[in-house]
């Protein structure tokens, strides 16, 4: 009898001594976030919708994602969001050269890109192509001391103690805390759901809309032309070209080659002054244009590929005689490019910004 | 006789439970990191220091990453791979890595890499050492810096406090270093002490001469590789 109670014991002893770690508390039934991929339209000319395995789309991260987008309160001085230099009614970029709006007031060196169809821009991001992904390329905002100027642990212990974003995180990312890098998924899955893919000219494609003649002349010079690089479907190949806008390259060291274009990350003298291709879908919106903003109009544009060109070592071949069009030609052009303005998507995300 | 029989088997169920050997199956290791400069332990923001090249130098920041660590017993051919293995250390910062519970071995070799691998410098929304609120990721071009040291030099012709700002990454930066080790018995704690050469940054293959750089904000190109190809060999080693 004392035996057998032993044995027990034993039992018992052995049982537990070496599995104490096993015992955690079951975790209470995991709330799944809803994938989904975005319905695209067969003008975009995609094959997929590209998102990194570490980040697939969610309703829950991209409500999240939306709030931060449009989140004053992530800045340093709690002024500036994303959306004040991203904003929906211009295709999500500012209309200005060099935007002054970030916390310490300096202009910016580079122009604010657009944000539309950036799911696809998987040879790199902003206009040198030096972020790899959106996931990586969100804490420079956040961080850059003339856009946001935040401190990442700031930004968490903000999320933390608010009122919402707790729940919006839990929902998103389940398996995770708040932390900077959810922060940025988040962001990414917002961003990636911006898709310009409702102009005039999608339609027409998809043979629900017809183009006038002038339009049709003005896409025939499209494709003679422009096609090359602001390759039909997204209108942009997704990759550097220096289009021949300046000569030579200054090179200040504090900024870290920001005036070289593409070579900056490349380090291939091909790449000086190459950028990334801007898309031209709405691009009636999205003035001044080229990375700097340097011009005011679409005229402005075309003045410089019919006589601006500046023909250095590594200017686009193709650009080396300039584009030349006549009065009747440009009209043709700029009409078609009209046809690229996609009003469904900015009155979409205009609306859906105020909700 | 039935109740030794029972007893006999409670005996062997307790001591079975916890298989215990004479070297315990697991050893705690601990990587410690001395950062020196002119052979002497560094201090930030102490004027008692010169850089190779001859100049007076102030040390305002140095920080870095060593990451993939692996331990082998040549002896006996275990291998323990660190998992996750990203380590950000610094002066003034971090200057332990603790490994945690390990496999017991004789490990009598270490090898790691300065920097971190090519899949881990491809992103930088992750966490840990790797997190970007660390203030080593670029932020205009998806990465880390593998090293960073920052001061102000007294430049030679000029006679100029200077600033000296280096931030060593990309790929063909991370270099991976193998060293022996002597002492570590398996199932015992050990301590590995490292000695990081700010000098070595400086020194060989690629002797660099603080006053006449081309510029003094090294940050890619040309130089940057140089001082990666200094930091290959005696940057870190063990004491
Ligand atoms: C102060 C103005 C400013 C703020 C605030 C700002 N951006 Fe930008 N954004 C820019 C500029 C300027 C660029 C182009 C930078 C470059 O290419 O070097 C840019 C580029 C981008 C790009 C690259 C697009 C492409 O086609 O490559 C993305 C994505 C982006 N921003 C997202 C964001 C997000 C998300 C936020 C908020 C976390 C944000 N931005 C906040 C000014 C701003
Ligand atoms: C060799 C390739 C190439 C060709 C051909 C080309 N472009 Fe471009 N385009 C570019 C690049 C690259 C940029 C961005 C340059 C920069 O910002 O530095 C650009 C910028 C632009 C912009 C500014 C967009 C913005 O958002 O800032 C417009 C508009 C434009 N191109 C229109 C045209 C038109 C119209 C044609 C044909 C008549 C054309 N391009 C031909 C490569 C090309």
């Amino acid at each position: 009898m004392k035996t057998s109670r032993l044995l027990v014991l034993a039992l018992v002893w052995s049982f537990w001594s070496c599995q104490d770690e096993n015992l955690l508390p079951e975790s209470p039934v995991e709330v799944v976030p809803e994938t989904f991929i975005p319905e695209l339209s067969s003008s975009l000319q995609v094959g997929d919708f590209p998102q990194p395995e570490r980040n697939p789309l969610s309703k829950e991260g991209v409500k999240l994602g939306k709030r931060l987008f449009f989140d004053p309160k992530l800045s340093a001085n709690g002024k500036i969001s994303c959306a004040s230099c991203h904003l929906p009614s211009k295709a999500f970029t500012d209309g200005v050269a060099l935007s002054k709006k970030g916390v310490s007031g300096n202009a910016l060196h580079r122009h604010s890109s657009p944000l539309f169809n950036l799911a696809w821009h998987t040879t790199g991001l902003f206009w040198d192509g030096g972020a790899n992904d959106l996931e990586s390329l969100n804490f420079g905002p956040l961080t850059h001391p003339d856009e946001m100027a935040a401190d990442l642990e700031e930004i968490v212990a903000y999320l933390i103690q608010d009122k919402t974003y707790p729940e919006l995180f839990a929902q998103a990312f389940p398996k995770n805390p708040i932390q900077s890098a959810t922060i940025s998924r988040a962001l990414s899955q917002y961003t990636r759901t911006l898709i310009s893919q409702t102009s005039k000219y999608d339609d027409w494609k998809r043979g629900e809309a017809t183009l006038n003649s002038l339009e049709l002349q003005g896409y025939q010079l499209y494709q003679n032309h422009c096609s090359s690089c602001h390759q039909e479907g997204l209108f942009t190949d997704l990759d550097y070209h220096n289009n021949g806008l300046d000569l030579i390259y200054p090179d200040p060291p504090a900024l870290e080659g920001l005036f070289l274009g593409r070579f900056r990350i490349s380090f291939d003298s091909l790449d000086l002054g190459a950028y990334k291709t801007p898309s031209l879908r709405n691009v009636t919106l999205t003035a001044p244009y080229m990375h700097d903003g340097r011009f005011e109009s679409l005229e402005e544009v075309l003045d410089h590929y019919q006589s601006g060109i500046q023909v250095n070592y590594s200017l686009a071949p193709q650009l080396k005689e300039g584009i030349n069009l006549s009065p009747d030609e440009r009209k043709a052009l700029l009409s078609f490019l009209k046809t690229l303005q996609d009003d469904a998507f900015v009155l979409s995300h205009i609306q859906d910004s105020e909700k | 006789m039935k109740n030794i029989a029972y007893l006999f088997l409670a005996f062997v169920l307790i001591f079975s439970s916890c298989s215990e050997e004479e070297i315990p199956a697991q050893m705690t290791v601990e990587l410690n990191f001395e950062n020196t400069l002119n052979g002497k332990p560094l201090q930030l923001n102490s004027e008692t220091f010169t850089l190779p090249s001859g100049e007076p130098f102030i040390a305002k920041k140095l920080k870095y990453y060593i990451s993939n660590v692996v331990l082998t017993d040549t002896q006996s051919g275990a291998i323990y791979n660190v998992p996750n293995s990203y380590h950000l250390l610094g002066e003034d910062f971090k200057s332990t890595v603790e490994l945690g519970m390990i496999p017991s071995a004789n490990y009598d070799q270490i090898t790691f890499s300065i920097g971190v691998d090519a899949e881990a410098n491809a992103k930088t929304d992750q966490t840990g050492d790797l997190d970007p609120n660390n203030d080593m990721a670029w932020n205009w071009n998806s990465g880390y810096k593998f090293v960073v040291l920052e001061g102000e030099f007294t430049h030679k012709t000029t006679g100029e406090r200077t600033g000296l700002v280096l931030h060593i990454g990309r790929n063909q930066n991370y270099k991976t270093v193998t060293q022996s080790l002597t002492g570590i018995r398996a199932g015992r704690a050990a301590q590995i002490q490292l000695k990081t050469v700010v000098d070595q940054l400086f020194l060989s293959p690629n002797a660099l001469n603080a006053s006449e750089l081309p510029s003094t904000t090294i940050m890619g190109g040309e130089l940057a590789d140089k001082i990666g190809e200094n930091y290959a060999n005696g940057f870190i080693t063990i004491e």
